[in-house]
């Protein structure tokens, strides 16, 4: 395994992992294939690989939404068995309770947690201020564009101050604007708070630019194929147009086109 | 923000003058009546005046009779309806949930709701009779239909994710019936205690008109057999008012329920 990145211990360990789905009608599909990875606590990981790969499946795996048939895994030292407020999630396509406010949506998991009501609202209030929703908690999500729809997910989220953030393509609904604003708050957010994250894309740039360590998954069935070190001595827009960087993405892209052109001829 | 002012503005403009339309189409049909009954070509037992008509509904509603009547019908139209809501949506989620049921009740719905249920009204008379009992049970049965299939279809329709965002915040996993589940699919529970409720009114009516008793319907059928005419058609003119409550009344109530709903915001912007 690749050294470096985090502090070194393991907040989540995948070992020999499978999955199969069984859907109601036609054949099973084996989403997952033996994948083992570790990610380090603090780390900022980004799982990549295309379309239809298993991403989201591991990472729903990993956040005990789906049974773990085969193989273990281990969050903080135990076995992952369901979902928790140890693990955030944030989802494509936000998944807000839309019958609630931004602020009562941020509020469910305070609510949860047992805290007296006023320190929910306040709580509350802290996080929407943080994602710079400021001025719509009373909005429902109906009424939100995307990007402050996801922004009011990643305050719910955050609220309940989870070690670990799952995101699953958060910033893919949205458009290429919102999105840089987007990742650029999140990487603020991750260097104030220093959470572990794991970070689903399909995006080469964006996980290259985003992760301190990008694992680059094969064609279904899933495996981690490759970790590559993306950790840089520069930061900001310049990044973008530094030679290593340019590398990187260069390097990560050519691991991805291979699978994405065997996930193409495996579908057909 | 703009926009969506002007937009809301522009709505309530073509609302109200939709509704002058529509019940300009009332009084045009309201007019033709009057127009066509004193015309000659029929005569007054066949089409009384709208007049005269109204004169006698006036009168019922004066000497209390009409209270009364509109009290007997939907008090087994509500309480059937009520009925027919709570075992509907708690039948419902046990079809979607528990598959041994879902077994059991799937086909039944699946051949019931479609099917024209008063058929079956032979049947009450001859096991319950034709009193309260035997009315309420016959409109349960025509009204749960609807809300069972709207409930299965409301709570198997939640996306998953509204469950896993529930779970991961901490709540259990018995939390997450009320808590996700019936909010999620509430819209389309309505939808479905929408339908029930008129087909509540509609076999309550049904029902007196056959079994008689008091009500509506069974003064209706009295009034025919006296070959009481404009008895007949007044109470045609008072089911139709309270029908039209019964369904404003639910649009109300939809609307207080679902101000989250995209129905009730208009589009979202941007
Ligand atoms: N509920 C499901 N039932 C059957 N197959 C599924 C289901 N969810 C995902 N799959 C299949 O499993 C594979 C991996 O899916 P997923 O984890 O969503 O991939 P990714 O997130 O990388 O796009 C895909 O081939 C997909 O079609
Ligand atoms: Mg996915």
């Amino acid at each position: 395994m690749t050294e470096g990145a985090g502090n070194g211990a393991a907040a989540i360990r995948v070992e020999e992992v499978s999955h199969q789905y069984l859907p109601a009608r036609g054949r099973p599909v084996l989403a997952l294939d033996r994948v083992s990875l570790e990610v380090r606590e603090r780390e900022f990981l980004a799982l990549l690989g295309p379309s239809g790969c298993g991403k989201s499946t591991l990472l729903y795996l990993i956040g005990g939404f789906l049974p773990i048939g085969a193989g273990r895994i281990e969050v903080g030292g135990r076995a992952v068995t369901e979902p928790g407020p140890d693990r955030g999630i944030v989802f494509q396509h936000f998944a807000l309770f839309p019958w609630k406010t931004v602020r009562e949506n941020v509020m469910y998991g305070l609510a949860k947690q047992g805290l007296a009501k006023d320190e929910q609202a306040r709580r509350a209030q802290e996080f929407i201020d943080l994602v710079k929703l400021t001025g719509f908690e009373d909005s429902y999500p109906a009424q939100l564009s995307g990007g402050m729809k996801q922004r009011a997910a990643l305050a719910r989220t955050l609220a309940i101050d989870p070690q670990i953030l799952l995101m699953d393509e958060p910033f893919g609904a949205l458009d290429a604007q919102t999105r840089i604003l987007m990742q650029e708050e999140l990487l603020s957010i991750w260097q104030r708070r220093r959470k572990t994250v794991v970070f689903v894309t399909h995006d080469v740039q964006e996980a290259v630019y985003l992760a301190e360590r990008v694992a680059v998954m094969s064609a279904r069935p899933g495996r981690i194929k490759e970790i590559v070190d993306c950790r840089f001595s520069l930061s900001g827009p310049a990044l973008f147009k530094s030679p290593e960087f340019v590398e990187r993405v260069d390097h990560v892209w050519n691991l991805v086109r291979g699978e994405a052109i065997a996930a193409q001829g495996g579908s057909a | 923000m703009a926009r969506v002012a002007t937009g809301r503005a522009h709505d309530l403009v073509g609302a109200t003058l939709w509704s002058v339309v529509q019940s300009g189409s009332i009084i045009v049909v309201l007019i033709g009546w009057e127009l066509l009954a004193r015309s000659g070509l029929f005569t007054a037992f066949l089409l009384p005046t709208l007049s005269s008509v109204l004169a006698r509904v006036v009168e019922d509603a004066t000497s209390g009779l009409l209270f009364f009547d509109l009290a007997v019908t939907l008090y087994r139209a509500v309480l059937g309806f009520a009925i027919a809501a709570v075992a509907g949506i708690a039948l419902g989620i046990l079809i979607a949930r528990i598959p041994a049921i879902h077994w059991l009740f799937d086909p039944i719905v699946s051949i019931g709701f479609p099917m024209p249920k008063v058929a079956f009204l032979p049947v009450f008379m001859l096991w319950f009779g034709v009193y309260d009992f035997s009315k309420i049970s016959m409109i349960v049965f025509n009204a749960i239909f609807p809300v069972i299939a709207a409930t299965v279809a409301g709570t198997q329709g939640v996306d998953k994710h509204l469950v896993w965002s529930a779970r991961s915040l901490g709540a259990k996993p018995g939390e997450i019936l009320r808590e996700i589940i019936l909010p999620a699919a509430l819209p389309q529970i309505l939808t479905g205690l929408q339908v029930a409720l008129p087909t509540a009114l509609i076999v309550a009516i049904v029902t007196e008109i056959i079994m008689g008793g008091d009500g509506l319907g069974a003064s209706m059928i009295r009034a025919s057999r006296y070959a009481d005419s404009p008895g007949v058609f007044a109470g045609i003119v008072e089911i139709a008012a309270a029908g039209w409550l019964v369904i404003k009344g639910v649009e109300w109530l939809r609307r207080r329920l679902l101000v989250w709903h995209q129905e009730t915001q208009g589009l979202a912007t941007m």
